[in-house]
């Protein structure tokens, strides 16, 4: 325990969030070793450390693959706290996936109390586009509305695997220069800033997806109603 | 301790020798040695004006003691064979626990509205989620933990004057409410069953972990056979007091000695609030104690020691079986049972002769309990993980635990950096041992494990003519296994070059290499094989399938039985045939059972004839 590689290169920690079965582990295992798993099996909780050439620096990447399944819930706080950048995963097939994410942003922002936390909005499966149940614009609407980056990946080729852990780790890297050479009265301010705004984005968004969610229910009168989780908020 | 030390260091030597000889001979010493204790003592005493004082009273409590608890029986057993190791190491107890009162009187007194403030402050800052009790605790061990610290400021700062000492003492009180401040769990002071939880030893032992590490340092032989084991100068085990609270202790780097151990090993007891016995339990340990039947009282012990909670117990037996691993070395340490009691049952809470009695019977009183070394979850640290799938299992297990304490810690609000690395650390090697113990699993999957399955434990009897699918397959599985096995090493062996069969998928050697024929005449009978264990193991489905459908018909019609029950009133035979008739199927469906299971042994060999035929035929074509 004591004795970790702390020294040498930068160590960056990336969480693994989203619903059961939209492909964070096999995101990870890919990314990790490239190989595709083909077999499912819940992940409790993984975690996985990997030396990467950054940019032409060498630093580590450490990834914690979380559970989507609730069952798991009670343990995510302490490791959320502990994250410094998000990968927050859906499938395009799996609309509920979609709507899931929601409630890990929400979930995320609590514990680390950081609206601007580096953080990337990533669908999933995008092989399987003939299957897809999340239309894109979609998709890019809640991106923008959380000001975060959205990258379509597939676990399956290999497709943009690597891009977003590795965009994930700049927007990280460039988080921790920043906060250290902000000055301690700075960095309140701008936290005090980050809060507020936060709680206004989170208001905003609320309030477009629910708009959203009402018009998508006009066109689609089959979607079962079921509680849209961002009035959990209120 | 300087006018304590140089006497321990006379002593140890000095009554080792005596400790030799007879009993006799002691019995008359016996005396003299007291009073050479005495002497010294009021020369010292003369020394150091009124500081004596103390001391004094403290040694004539002392003996006062022992003897109101040495029973007439037991008095000359009890002091001949170290009677002058006794009186030493008792002045020297119990001069020390007389000043930790006096100390304490007095200190609590000067400190107490300060302890107060700073307590109240603490408690302010604690968490929430701390509950009333662990604020109790939390006080209790602080002062506690004071006292203690107190205890050593003095016997190290004797011949300080008193203001310089009542300076340094505040000094050590603000230091330690700063330290208090920053535990959130303390593993000292706290009740047995907390401390438990609090430190595991993730192997399943439920012992603090201090105390198994201390134990497992005093299990050595050097500590052992060491003569001053037990008889130690107090000296300053706060450091490593404070890296077990905090949960930082790592073996690698802070190193015990025996001393150290010894000296924490009892700091630990010694705060515990309740005695190991239990005060429930602790009157009747006693009375047991007093009986002199050894047979009876071994079995009134057991009842005893097993209305212990688990965790009592557990500490029990392992300092029990400690001591008495400690005793047997009294070739070197010269320690015998009485003797040893007598050093620690103050610590302990209980009597001389209920330790003697324990120590006498630990053995049969806890045979479940074996002394082992504590081997501690990896570390990233570690060289390297476990290979065998059993290794990687039980590390598995205890990095399991490791994880789940961390989580109810980080829960529970103790939280800091090293927590967090800790977690993530712990995490990543169980995602290793997981992947590593599934690979060897895979590995196995296909040889040893399927093999076993098949054989141990054959699907359910014959419903339909299953035949011969059932022998076959484990070991054709396990030849085709062989053969995969061979392949590589065939494979890799010739340097020149191969070329692959295109339909096939074969692996062509050269014409001229003499293993040509060998290497695909092997590649293709693995295929003619693997289509067989393929062709058998959709049977095993289909049968599997059948078998299934028919249980679902056979709970459908358990469901209706009136309807069974009259049809097979209507063909209800006669009384006397009914035996015969079942007889006669019983013989018929054995010889049936035995011509079928002939049939499958002839299947089978006629389809291995087959796959040869089939080989040399397709070896025809290259």
């Amino acid at each position: 325990m004591s004795k970790k590689p702390t020294a040498g290169p930068a160590l960056h920690k990336v969480i693994m969030v989203g619903s059961g079965g939209v492909g964070k582990s096999a995101l990870t295992l890919q990314f990790m070793y490239d190989e595709f798993v083909e077999d499912y099996e819940p992940t409790k909780a993984d975690s996985y450390r990997k030396k990467v050439v950054l940019d032409g620096e060498e630093v580590q990447i450490d990834i914690l693959d979380t559970a989507g399944q609730e069952d798991y819930a009670a343990i995510r706080d302490n490791y959320f706290r502990s994250g410094e950048g998000f990968l927050c995963v859906f499938s395009i097939t799996d609309d509920e996936s979609f709507q899931a994410t929601q409630e890990f942003r929400e979930q995320i922002l609590r514990v680390k109390n950081d609206e601007s936390i580096p953080f990337l909005l990533v669908g999933n499966k995008c092989d399987l586009n003939d299957k897809r149940k999340v239309p894109l614009n979609e998709c890019q609407q809640r991106a923008q509305l959380w000001s975060v980056p959205y990258v379509e990946t597939s676990a399956k080729t290999r497709e943009n695997v690597d891009k977003v852990f590795f965009d994930l780790m700049r927007e990280i890297r460039s988080r921790k220069t920043e906060d250290s050479k902000a000055t301690s009265g700075r960095a309140k301010d701008r936290c005090k800033k980050r809060r507020l705004k936060c709680t206004l984005l989170v208001f905003f968004d609320l309030i477009r997806d629910i708009s959203s969610r009402k018009k998508q229910r006009q066109m689609d009168v089959k979607e079962p109603a079921k509680p849209s989780p961002c009035c959990q908020l209120l | 301790m300087e006018f304590d030390s140089p006497e321990e260091k006379e002593f140890p030597g000095l009554y080792a020798s005596e400790a030799a000889d007879t009993k006799s001979k002691k019995s008359k010493e016996e005396s003299d040695f007291s009073e050479g204790d005495y002497d010294k003592h009021s020369k010292k005493d003369l020394l150091l004006g009124r500081r004596k004082d103390k001391k004094d009273k403290g040694k004539d409590r002392g003996y006062a003691a022992l003897d109101g608890e040495s029973s007439p029986e037991e008095e000359l057993d009890t002091k001949s064979p170290s009677k002058s190791k006794k009186s030493k190491t008792f002045k020297f107890v119990s001069s020390k626990s007389k000043e930790k009162r006096e100390k304490s009187r007095d200190k609590e007194k000067e400190t107490k509205g300060v302890e107060e403030e700073q307590a109240l402050k603490t408690k302010e800052k604690e968490k929430d989620k701390e509950k009333e009790r662990q604020h109790d605790e939390k006080e209790q061990k602080k002062k506690e933990k004071e006292r203690k610290e107190k205890d050593k400021k003095d016997k190290t700062d004797k011949k300080d004057k008193k203001d310089k000492k009542s300076k340094q003492t505040q000094q050590e009180d603000t230091s330690e409410h700063d330290e208090a401040v920053a535990l959130g769990c303390p593993i000292f002071g706290v009740p047995l069953s907390l401390a438990t939880e609090r430190s595991r030893c993730h192997d399943g032992v439920d012992l603090p972990l201090v105390v198994r590490d201390c134990i497992d340092v005093l299990q050595q032989e050097q500590s052992l056979r060491c003569p001053t084991i037990y008889v130690v100068e107090p000296h300053n085990v706060s450091h490593f007091k404070r890296l077990y609270n905090n949960r930082e202790y790592d073996a690698d780097m802070d190193e015990m000695d025996t001393h150290t151990a010894c000296t924490l090993l009892i700091l630990f007891l010694r705060e515990l609030p309740e005695p190991i016995l239990t005060t429930d339990l602790l009157t009747s340990f006693e009375e047991v104690s007093r009986n002199r039947s050894v047979t009876k009282r071994e079995t009134e012990l057991q009842q005893l020691v097993e209305q212990l909670p688990k965790c009592n117990r557990t500490l029990l037996g392992w300092l029990m079986l400690h001591f008495d691993s400690t005793v047997q070395q009294c070739r070197y340490n010269k320690f015998n049972a009485q003797s040893l009691a007598l050093l620690l049952r103050q610590h302990l809470q209980m009597s001389q002769r209920l330790m003697v009695v324990l120590m006498y019977h630990a053995t049969h009183l806890f045979p479940d309990i074996k002394l082992i070394k504590y081997v501690p979850p990896l570390t990233s640290a570690s060289p390297e993980l476990p290979d065998k799938p059993e290794e990687i299992q039980m590390e598995l297990r205890k990095q399991d635990s490791l994880l789940s304490q961390i989580h109810n810690e980080m829960n529970e609000g103790f939280i800091n950096k090293k927590r967090e690395e800790q977690l993530w650390e712990v995490q990543r090697i169980i995602t290793q041992l997981k992947r590593k113990l599934r690979s060897c699993e895979k590995k196995q999957e296909k040889s040893v494990d399927e093999v076993e399955s098949s054989t141990s434990a054959p699907p359910p009897p014959p419903q339909s003519d299953t035949t011969d699918s059932k022998p076959n397959p484990p070991q054709i599985e396990a030849t085709a296994q062989q053969l995969g096995e061979a392949m590589p090493t065939t494979d890799s062996s010739p340097s020149p070059p191969s070329v692959i069969d295109k339909e096939t998928g074969y692996l062509l050697l050269p014409k001229t290499n003499p293993q040509r024929d060998e290497l695909l005449r092997l590649q293709i009978e693995f295929d003619e094989l693997m289509s067989w264990q393929n062709e058998l193991k959709t049977r095993i489905i289909t049968e599997r399938n059948e078998i299934f459908r028919l249980k679902q018909v056979y709970e459908q019609e358990a469901l209706k039985p009136q309807a069974t029950a009259i049809a097979s009133q209507e063909q209800l035979p006669e009384e006397g045939d009914y035996e015969r008739i079942i007889e006669h199927y019983t013989r018929e469906n054995a010889l049936l059972e035995h011509k079928k299971q002939m049939l499958g042994m002839e299947l089978k060999e006629e389809r291995r004839a087959c796959i040869a035929l089939q080989v040399e035929l397709r070896l025809q074509q290259f």
